[in-house]
């Protein structure tokens, strides 16, 4: 009778000490795999100094997304001249979404349909989730959200998400720019050109105060143009 | 090459010379392409068919190429437009600047601004074809042919 107490003290303890090793196990594996996922963190730069405002970017992208006339994901603003005949120039800046890290497109959005996608943290929208609320295009502080008259869904940038980075090229403006003003890459691999040019170059981001963590990054002009 | 194909390829040549002179023999009624001096030489490449060309401008090829001088001899100073094989830019840039002034250029589309004393205006335009490649361009146009200096970079 002895014997069988201590057998049965003994098997349980045994048991409660491998499941409790087994779950210890499992969460480790668990962390390491989402670990594994969230290596990727796309994120832009547009090089104001070597941009030349010929626009490509808008019109590839225009094609590759089929984004109706009228409204656009990314827009190149221009403004200027600056500078006295013959030498004048103009600045140019991207305006597209940012892709913020806590983006208030996402936090507002009652039916869950705009997103940061865990693994690339692309912000992105659910067009067959979106019900036009227009909730997203009040609260994002850069005002590139849009409905797009298509699908009556709101509408942005996803750096091709859906198009060209599924078919494993680059955006499509990245893709289209003749001077290679834009640069596109991973933020969490050193060795991406991306982070090269980050660390080489001062970088500026719009309303960082927002709190918002924007992506998009902007290497600010000097004169707008490239030297004949 | 046997002589079926030869004769095949004459006959060929002989469609395609006779196309060419019927284009050309198309005379335009413009007051400035009846100037024989230069139509002598000129009758293909020389046709002013363009937005300059209307009577009412008034304007004959020496308007913008300049008086004759030793012409056909070389040197001389007749002003040949273009971006490669044209005359010097400051030359180029002066006839045009003859009506044409960089302020009201400007205002019309800011590339002028950018490109003044850089590039001459033809470039990219065309004044003897009867459309001007520059007018009613879509955007991709557009933006391709900024592509094709600008690229490389």
């Amino acid at each position: 009778m002895e014997n069988s107490k201590r057998r049965f003290l003994k098997g349980t303890c045994a048991l409660f000490a491998g499941a409790t090793g087994a779950s210890l196990l499992a969460t480790v594996n668990a962390s390491e795999g989402a670990k594994a996922e969230s290596d990727i963190k796309y994120a832009m730069i547009h090089d104001e100094t070597k941009c030349i405002g010929c626009r490509a970017c808008e019109v590839a992208c225009r094609e590759t997304n089929q984004v109706p006339e009228g409204v656009s994901r990314v827009r190149i603003e221009q403004t200027g001249p600056f500078g006295e005949y013959p030498n004048e120039y103009y600045h140019f800046s991207r305006v597209s979404c940012q892709h913020c890290e806590d983006a208030p497109c996402v936090n507002v959005c009652p039916t869950g349909a705009a997103f940061i996608e865990k693994e690339t943290g692309i912000v992105s929208v659910n067009a067959w989730k979106c019900v036009g609320c227009q909730y997203c295009i009040a609260a994002c502080p850069y005002k590139i959200r849009f409905i797009n008259p298509v699908t009556h869904a709101a509408d942005k940038c996803d750096f091709c998400r859906e198009t060209n980075l599924a078919q494993g090229k680059q955006p499509a403006c990245v893709e289209a720019c003749p001077t290679k003003a834009l640069v596109f890459g991973n933020l969490k691999d050193p060795t991406s050109e991306l982070v090269q040019v980050l660390r080489a170059n001062p970088t500026q981001r719009a309303k960082v105060a927002l709190g918002t963590r924007p992506k998009l990054f902007r290497i600010l002009a000097k004169s707008g143009e490239v030297i004949l | 090459m046997s002589k079926r194909q030869w004769l095949w390829s004459i006959r060929l040549g002989a469609i395609a010379l006779l196309l060419s002179f019927g284009a050309t023999s198309a005379e335009s009624a413009l007051q400035i392409n009846s100037d024989t001096t230069c139509m002598k030489c000129h009758k293909r490449n020389g046709q002013m068919l363009g937005h300059h060309g209307q009577d009412a401008m008034k304007m004959t090829c020496s308007t913008c190429h300049g008086e004759k001088g030793d012409h056909p001899k070389k040197p001389n100073d007749i002003v040949v437009f273009g971006m490669k094989d044209g005359s010097e830019l400051d030359t180029q840039l002066a006839v045009c600047h003859k009506c044409h002034t960089q302020r009201k250029l400007g205002e019309t589309e800011w590339t002028h601004n950018v490109h003044a004393q850089k590039v001459p205006c033809a470039a990219c335009h065309k004044l003897h074809s009867p459309t001007e490649p520059m007018a009613d361009m879509t955007p991709k146009v557009r933006s391709e042919l900024c592509r094709n200096c600008h690229s490389g970079q």
